[in-house]
């Protein structure tokens, strides 16, 4: 038993709890420091994860917890993630009459869950930890309880994710029902579903399971709506935290425990990977609620990530984790923005950024940059990770002239999206306010947690190699056979 | 006998289940409840089938008992008559029953085409064997469950929390 290695999800989840109990005996003016109190502890925890090294992979639970190369990215990432989440939940909880405390307790919850999912070796703490994430992510939606459109976007959330659960123990039951066995093939055995029908089916349901928590079509439709109606740091969380955690088990699931069946299903994976590209695309278009449109080009995201899994190949997996890594900044920012640039109870319009340069330059940059970045403009993160992951369909196509084709509809979907996002900084810069409005006071827990964001989405855009080198060694974990 | 009790368990539980999702004779809210009760208590005949008999006794105190008691107290407290009077779009239920049955006809070619292990192991379900079970091979999926109920114990309470005034 080598139960230490689960250390850095028991501190989170040591940490949440720890939150929880404090709130009690904190007076109500005080509130605020508990928050800061757990960005620290988590920033601790995210210190402490680097005394683990990357080494061969390392069990525990009998091999349903697996540590490796791959599982402590993620992991960094998740916690990072986590504590610009706390810092913007910090920020966005003055809102709130009470819970304070609860918010950030639940947000620790999520943390550890997608942490236990990114070392989930076992289908049955996959789906613990999938189920730990959503249920926690179905309160944190629905947070802003007297605001209307949080509550619907609660239900939507809801409603679909317990329909993906479904689907998801529904394929895990086939598969255990096929092979016997709830743990995924170690590196001696050979991949899932190379011949039983059950299993195969089996894992069409897992990956509509877990296509939902990516945003990927068809299991797209909650994501608009859901992005839109939760409260803003919720909403980074989702596209920040959940999504990675969605693409840390499809690794796992699709290159490492049932390679054989990724590639009998590769002509379907790409054919999603193309249509999340365009729907989200297209779709993102027409918005005027900046969220909504995070939404949208959030299920293009999932499509570009798509990519790197069709390849089949580590490098595609890199890819993933680079572009992971630098979305993550990204949309962090462009959420911090939307909770500190829009007055409490009011809807997040494009148009109503207008002047936002006058009223607070610093966010004005920012929302500007990740923009940009998530566009893929060259000097930052976001065009090296599209680099990537259409480097390796471009190799692809070589060989096989439909990987052309889904270079060009991926060309297509970034083209299209220079559109949608230059109009944000469009209506930054270049559109005269309605009305003249006062500045923004940017906090400072606020205004560093945004800073770390924008510091990864330049320096890792100038300098890609120490992030690509880490994104490289964690792929080098995956046991691809 | 075994497989006529199977068989019978499992017409119940999927005719009840219909009859709760899809019930052409009532739209009453109750009606789909007490449905899903009688489901429930079928499937749990389907877990003694199988020697799972704590899961079975489970199901029916837990489910078929505590959950649906929650539910009908629920629904007779909320007035769903509107929702009585609301009728599904016909192209929406059109389209939702022809993918239903679409998904169904995929599942049942992949059991009937079979291919599980040969000799399947005997299954052990009394409480003693649960319990060793959930507290040694699956002690870390049990213990993130535990989190997971406070994580929703927090949630609702924080959800249905009266409003200070």
């Amino acid at each position: 038993m080598n139960a230490i290695l689960t250390m850095p999800e028991m501190a989170v989840t040591a940490l949440a709890l720890g939150l929880l109990v404090l709130d009690l005996w904190t007076p109500a003016d005080r509130k605020g420091d508990l928050g800061i109190a757990a960005i620290g502890g988590l920033a601790l925890i995210l210190a402490g994860s680097f005394l683990f090294g990357a080494g061969a992979p390392q069990y525990a639970f009998g091999g349903m917890y697996v540590l490796d190369g791959m599982a402590l990215f993620f992991k960094r990432l998740m916690l990072g993630v986590g504590v610009v989440a706390l810092a913007a939940a910090l920020e966005y909880s003055k809102r709130f009459a009470a819970g304070t405390a609860e918010y950030c307790a639940l947000i620790l919850l999520a943390v550890s869950g997608m942490m236990w999912a990114a070392s989930a070796n076992h289908w049955a703490l996959l789906f613990v930890s999938v189920e730990l994430m959503t249920v926690t992510f179905y309160v944190l939606v629905s947070f802003e309880r007297t605001r209307m459109p949080s509550l619907e976007a609660g239900v939507k959330y809801l409603i679909l994710g317990a329909l993906a659960s479904a689907f998801l123990v529904y394929g895990v039951a086939l598969v255990f029902g096929g092979t016997g066995t709830l743990g995924f093939a170690g590196d001696s055995g050979p991949g899932l579903g190379t011949g039983s029908v059950l299993v195969r089916v089996g894992l069409a349901l897992v990956l509509a399971g877990l296509g939902f928590k990516i945003g990927m079509v068809p299991c797209q439709f909650w994501a608009p709506d859901v992005y839109q109606g939760a409260p803003a740091p919720t909403a980074a969380l989702l596209a920040a935290g959940s999504k990675a955690a969605g693409f840390a088990l499809l690794l796992r699931v699709l290159l490492e425990a049932a390679p054989d069946w990724a590639l009998e299903m590769r002509p379907v994976l790409m054919l999603i990977a193309g249509a999340s590209i365009l729907y989200g695309n297209l779709c993102a278009i027409p918005q005027r609620n900046l969220k909504r449109l995070l939404g949208y080009s959030s299920i293009a995201h999932a499509g570009y990530m798509l990519l790197g899994i069709v390849v089949l190949e580590r490098a595609g997996a890199a890819a993933i984790l680079f572009y992971l890594a630098g979305y993550a900044c990204a949309v962090l920012a462009a959420f911090l923005v939307a909770a500190l640039a829009f007055d409490p109870g009011e809807p997040e319009e494009i148009p109503a950024l207008a002047g936002l340069h006058r009223r607070s330059p610093y966010l004005a940059a920012a929302l500007a940059l990740s923009m940009i970045s998530l566009a893929g403009i060259p000097p930052l993160v976001g065009f090296f990770g599209k680099f990537l992951l259409l480097k390796g369909v471009v190799l692809a196509a070589f060989d096989s002239r439909s990987f052309g084709w889904l270079a060009g509809v991926a060309l297509a979907g970034i083209v299209t999206s220079f559109y949608y996002y230059f109009g944000v900084v469009r209506a930054i810069y270049w559109s005269a306010p309605a009305a003249e409005r006062p500045p923004i006071a940017v906090s400072r827990v606020a205004g560093a947690a945004l800073g770390a964001c924008l510091v990864g989405i330049v320096a890792a855009g100038v300098f890609p190699s120490p992030l690509l080198e880490a994104a490289r060694l964690a792929a080098g974990a995956l046991r691809i056979p | 006998m075994q497989d006529l009790l199977f068989y019978v368990f499992a017409a119940v539980a999927l005719i009840a289940g219909f009859l709760a999702v899809a019930n052409p004779f009532s739209r009453n809210p109750l009606a789909s409840a007490l449905f899903l009760a009688v489901a429930l208590v079928a499937v749990s005949g389907l877990f003694v089938l199988l020697h799972a008999f704590f899961l079975g006794a489970v199901q029916i105190l837990i489910y078929a008992g505590a959950v649906m008691v929650l539910f009908l107290f629920v629904i007779m407290l909320l007035d769903l008559r509107e929702e009585q009077k609301r009728r599904a779009r016909k192209v929406a239920a059109g389209l939702a029953s022809a993918l239903a049955l679409a998904l169904a006809a995929l599942i049942s070619a992949a059991a009937l085409a079979g291919g599980g292990p040969a000799d399947p192991p005997a299954l052990e379900g009394g409480a003693r064997a649960l319990g060793r079970a959930l507290f040694t091979d699956f002690l870390l999926p049990f213990e993130i469950v535990a989190v997971l109920l406070v994580a929703a114990m927090v949630g609702v309470v924080w959800l249905s929390r009266k409003e200070a005034a």
